[in-house]
């Protein structure tokens, strides 16, 4: 008997754009994926073969880079985090669109200009991009890394800058910040483990499916 | 006693124990014989050499990954191996210079690397290969890609899929057929490997998009690459690739991605990528390559042993014991042994065949199972 499938998906802003387009694309979660009681981590498919697990948005990339799930769905912001060398991005979802972008307090407030500073301490789920993107600049990033309310660095004197995703804006706005560089626009990509890939037919049959609803849309 | 503190191993190391250890020697030696059989002699390079021997004989190799220190005598930098290969290029190039060509050779030994990643975290490996060195034409190709399925199959690998690709195929289109500019040059290797075609058309590669659709099954994926090849310039490498599919038909699965290009820092013409069920990850990897300072053509592959001793399990080791109690009979018990039997005498008379792991029993001049 062949292993079944195990296709990964993000809880949270990205799932609800995803589950039509999964639909479309044949992976369809059991009824008790839907109900909020259910705290079940696991959940079985139409197809007999695949079964679906939800986990937060940077395990999707980490169980399939492991090749504990084979496919799944998770923003190009945490790809690029990662940037696993056994993770392919073959397809853009072209949903879940944000941008990844460096705040700082309105007329900035207590942050020294980026453009003399050789060193500067920000807040950010996203150490790794943010060190190379400064880096780049020539600007010795110290990271700290936090897993959420990142707004609140810069007035409690936490760090000067953060880097987090903006979608409207509106929530930097609430705390007295202001987009200031956009690092990268991020949108969701269907992932898929590179061994899975190459040695599993129904990964690239996945992929193809996928494939053909994003060029239909694109169309 | 153990004292938790000292008795750490650190980071990314570890023992290996019975019966693991054992079944990866035996699946080493299956392949080394293996080889052996195909007129491959073995070489046995040191374990540390200079550092400049090690990065300077091949493209991509990196110091900054190997183990150095300074040595005492010369005060030059000496480096612990991270890949064998470079070595077997320094031997093609010194010590066998004058050997005739095509040379064959095969090695097996222990490498390192300073640092491990979340996905592999061991720092020590063992690396396995073969190297077929003044030639990297389709007939040597093709011989060491069925070399590298024969080994595996010898070792008991199974589900042996193997995956072809042209790693300079990049540098090949950007020169004239899809031309880049130098600095688009790496964002669209990048986001090839990524196989991102969102990241790819932003960065300047839209024309390099339909070799993201060339990839699977290698008769399908090879009719796709032909119908995008620009202008011909792949011609030959596409006709080429179909002649050493050929030769390898019916012996593994075979896949194409062109446009793969992990794990080939110094190939040159042609690539592949051993996969084999239950191995997490990559089994082993081969392609053609230039040796630096001879200026040699040279193909060859590497195989990671280990790997497929764990993906094997505990399942592999069902080798009968016999346990030989005391006052046996030797001449009886070395017969026994020349059969083929493993056997483990009783040093006194309180070993318990069972509880040491023994199946069968020395019952006069019999082994009975317990």
């Amino acid at each position: 008997m062949t292993k079944p499938l195990t296709f990964a998906v993000p809880k949270g802003r990205i799932l609800d754009e995803a589950l039509p387009v999964m639909a479309r694309a044949g992976v369809v979660p059991e009824s008790g994926f839907h109900d909020k009681s259910n705290r079940s981590l696991s959940f079985a498919t139409e197809k007999s073969d695949m079964r679906i697990i939800r986990v937060r948005a940077f395990d999707v990339a980490t169980f399939v880079a492991f090749g504990a799930a084979q496919a799944g769905i998770v923003g190009s912001d945490v790809i690029e985090e990662f940037n696993y060398s056994e993770l392919y991005a073959p397809v853009d979802l072209d949903i879940g669109h944000c941008r990844l972008s460096v705040a700082e307090p309105v007329e900035g407030a207590g942050a020294e200009p980026v453009a003399n500073a050789s060193h500067l301490r920000i807040a950010t789920k996203y150490p790794n991009i943010t060190s190379r993107w400064f880096e780049r600049k020539g600007i010795q990033a110290e990271c700290v890394k936090l897993n959420g309310a990142m707004e609140l660095a810069p007035t409690l004197g936490l760090a000067g800058r953060i880097v987090d995703l903006v979608s409207t804006g509106r929530t930097l706005e609430q705390n007295g910040l202001v987009e200031k560089d956009r690092i990268m626009p991020i949108s969701a990509r269907l992932i898929v483990n590179r061994a899975a890939l190459k040695t599993d037919q129904r990964v690239a049959d996945l992929v193809d499916a996928f494939r053909a609803i994003a060029n239909k849309a694109a169309a | 006693m153990t004292d938790s503190i000292n008795d750490l191993l650190p980071e990314g190391l570890q023992d290996r124990l019975p019966p693991l250890a054992g079944q990866a020697a035996h699946i080493a030696r299956a392949m080394l014989d293996n080889m052996d059989s195909h007129g491959y002699d073995r070489v046995h390079p040191p374990l540390i050499e200079f550092e400049q021997s090690l990065a300077g004989r091949m493209d991509g190799v990196q110091p900054r990954q190997m183990f150095r220190f300074v040595d005492p005598r010369s005060l030059r930098m000496l480096a612990l191996r991270s890949d064998m290969t470079v070595q077997i290029g320094r031997i093609a190039a010194t010590g066998l210079a004058d050997a005739p060509r095509p040379l064959r050779l095969c090695y097996a030994g222990p490498v390192a690397r300073m640092t491990g990643d979340q996905l592999d975290p061991s720092r020590e490996n063992m690396q396995l290969g073969a190297e077929l060195i003044g030639s990297d034409t389709v007939a040597a190709a093709a011989e060491m890609v069925c070399l590298a399925i024969d080994a595996l199959k010898a070792a008991g690998a199974t589900g042996i899929s193997v995956d072809f690709t042209l790693p300079d195929l990049v540098d090949t289109l950007a020169r004239e057929a899809l031309p880049l500019a130098p600095e688009q040059v790496d964002a669209v290797r990048r986001e090839l490997d990524a196989k991102d075609a969102g990241g790819l058309r932003d960065a300047g590669g839209e024309a390099y998009v339909p070799l993201l659709y060339a990839t699977g099954p290698f008769d399908e994926a090879i009719e796709k690459l032909a119908a995008i090849d620009a202008g011909g310039t792949l011609a030959t490498r596409i006709t080429a690739l179909r002649q050493i599919a050929a030769q390898a038909a019916g012996k593994a699965r075979l896949t194409l991605d062109p446009s793969e290009r992990h794990g080939f820092e110094y190939q040159s013409w042609f690539g592949f990528t051993l996969y084999a069920d239950g191995v997490r990850g990559v089994m082993g990897r081969g392609g053609t390559y230039h040796i630096k300072g001879k200026e040699e053509p040279a193909t060859g592959f590497s195989l990671y042993p280990e790997q497929l001793a764990d993906a094997q399990g505990l399942s592999a080791d069902i080798r009968p014991k016999l346990f030989l109690p005391i006052g046996h009979d030797r001449d009886v018990a070395a017969a026994l042994r020349a059969e083929g039997w493993r056997t483990l005498a009783a040093l006194d008379a309180g070993d318990d065949a069972a509880k040491l792991g023994c199946t069968h029993r020395l019952d006069g001049t019999v082994p009975a199972p317990l």
